[in-house]
């Protein structure tokens, strides 16, 4: 298993499309930094019309710290579906290639190997977040410098620095779970549909009904609370005045349930089918 | 025996592609399968190699090794983007065998290509690939080989390469290997046994010499000014460039050529041509 794993990082490093999609989403993140930048100067003045007529505010409030949190509003459409994109073609280019039926020749197991994808998908998910918080932070504070965060959630929230900074971590934490149940999801279309662009159009069709059906309120307590796509936006909560550490607990773990089946039935699938290309 | 399949079935909805195959395979021999397009030779490969599991039957593969049986399927799947070395080290590494230089020197030498390249396999000739699709499949010491359609694409010098690098697997390393072709010319000197797959059944098996001869009808004859001789119109000889196809009756090839000879005519060659239709739709056994 360990030896898998360990190709297929290999595998992935000596591809040259990773490094094109290292770059495309360190080119997203460009883009939604200045386009955060302009964004937050427009809400800020929105937010802080009527509050400047009746208080003093020092220092300035359109800083690193407002940029990482709109940077964050804005990831979790892009870089999902570059992930799913990525993490598909890890399965769909062994079918397209064949190389899955060499390596099927080998004295391999089935269970082994989807598994190894799956942990290696998981694994890259969450280099690609690191590398996005990383470089989200350093960009943003080098830019834009540290500051009090003010967000508009059920009502305007302050936070000072050093807090916003602790948040903000914690709701990439919180976010890379959501990150990682969409790559798996998009693994398992993969097993499913063994083509690339059939994988990638329901994957991009998932990804855009799932942050539909997040807006949508069900008018049922159950579906509101335990339907996965309710469950993708639990860093949003890092930013309530009291954060509701149960709730994020509760719907992480369910996520997590969620990615587990998911990947649970990615893998029977696999096992159970032929290796046909 | 090394490899023993019996009664394999497989369908795909009502179609039948194969119908109770059974082969038997004794250690270090060369088999060959043999059959037109269509006939269920990959997917009787592919059921051997564990890629699909058959409907009924059962396969039993008298091996105490790691790896009991590999093979390449059609062409051989690559790493396009990874190099040779790549390519044998990721191979190596999913079935826990430490790529050394070693092991990769023995590998590449084994199937005679050189260590110097370093540029992505996708860069490779097809006979190129094939070898080390091969080498591939002989890491870990597999006791059986399983070959489809090999010489798909090869050119002549690069077909007359392999043959002598199955011969070589064979007797050196006493791997049995099993080759399919729809071309009876390719698997003729190669394999010492021919089984012959026709929609889906296998209809003859036996020594290939003996088997190619009992379908033979017609020889080619190659020689200087052949259309001038009596003995060939005689006997309604067909008569294009500078050859004459003769299908005997009533009278042995070998009588025909003394005749020849007696004649005056020079020849330069006599080619046993197989009547495919009588190999391919020959009574069942």
């Amino acid at each position: 298993m360990i030896s898998l794993i360990r190709s297929e990082i290999y595998k992935i490093r000596k591809q040259s499309k990773t490094l094109y999609a290292l770059a495309a989403i360190l080119i997203i993140e460009g883009f939604v930094i200045v386009s955060a930048y302009y964004q937050g100067t427009g809400i800020i003045d929105l937010l802080l019309a009527n509050l400047k007529d009746s208080f003093e505010f020092k220092g300035n409030l359109l800083n690193g710290n407002l940029i990482i949190y709109l940077i964050l509003n804005s990831l979790w459409f892009h870089i999902p579906l570059i992930l799913m994109i990525i993490i598909s073609g890890f399965l769909t280019s062994e079918y397209k290639d064949r190389t899955l039926e060499t390596v099927m020749l080998q004295p391999v197991s089935k269970l082994n190997f989807i598994l190894s994808k799956y942990v290696v998908s998981i694994i890259f998910t969450l280099l690609i977040v690191l590398l996005l918080a990383v470089s989200t932070f350093l960009v943003s504070y080098w830019i834009f410098g540290k500051g009090d965060l003010v967000v508009y959630l059920d009502g305007l929230n302050f936070f000072e620095s050093e807090e916003a900074f602790y948040r903000l971590i914690y709701a990439f934490i919180s976010g890379a779970n959501s990150m990682i149940f969409f790559s798996v999801v998009s693994l398992t279309l993969a097993v499913i549909l063994k083509d690339a662009t059939k994988t990638w159009i329901v994957s991009a069709i998932f990804l855009i009904c799932s942050n539909l059906l997040l807006k949508i309120d069900f008018q049922n307590e159950f579906l509101n609370e335990l339907f996965f796509s309710k469950l993708t936006d639990s860093w949003q909560y890092f930013f309530y005045y009291k954060i509701p550490y149960s709730t994020i607990y509760f719907k992480n773990l369910m996520l997590f349930g969620y990615t587990l089946i998911t990947m649970i039935i990615g893998i029977i699938i696999f096992k159970r089918r032929d290796i046909q290309v | 025996m090394i490899l023993e399949a019996r009664k394999i079935s497989k369908s795909y909805g009502s179609l039948e592609v194969l119908k109770n195959v059974t082969l038997e395979c004794h250690k270090g021999r060369i088999y060959g399968l043999i059959g037109a397009n269509g006939t269920g030779k990959t997917t009787l490969f592919r059921i051997l190699l564990g890629l699909i599991k058959a409907d009924g039957g059962s396969i039993k593969i008298n091996s105490q090794g790691i790896k009991p049986i590999g093979g390449i399927i059609e062409k051989p799947a690559l790493y396009g983007y990874l190099s040779a070395y790549g390519n044998l080290k990721v191979f190596a590494q999913i079935q826990g065998l430490n790529l050394t230089k070693e092991l990769y020197g023995k590998s590449m030498h084994q199937v005679g290509l050189s260590t110097n390249r370093t540029d992505a396999v996708k860069n490779y000739s097809l006979g190129m690939k094939q070898r080390l699709g091969l080498a591939i499949a002989l890491l870990n010491n597999p006791d059986c080989i399983v070959l489809d359609e090999p010489f798909s694409g090869l050119d002549p010098m690069g077909i007359i390469a392999l043959h002598e690098l199955i011969k070589t697997l064979s007797s050196q390393n006493q791997i049995t290997i099993i080759i399919s072709s729809h071309i009876v010319s390719e698997l003729t000197d190669l394999c010492e046994t021919l089984y012959v797959l026709n929609e889906g059944e296998i209809i003859k098996k036996g020594p290939s010499a003996e088997l190619l001869n009992e379908n033979v009808t017609t020889y080619k004859i190659v020689g200087n000014n052949l259309e001038m001789s009596e003995v060939l119109q005689s006997i309604n000889a067909v008569f294009s460039n500078n050859s004459a196809f003769v299908s005997p009756e009533t009278i042995s090839i070998s009588k025909i050529l003394q005749k020849l000879i007696e004649e005056g005519q020079e020849v330069t060659a006599c080619i046993p041509q197989t009547d495919l239709k009588a190999l391919f739709g020959g009574r069942k056994i």
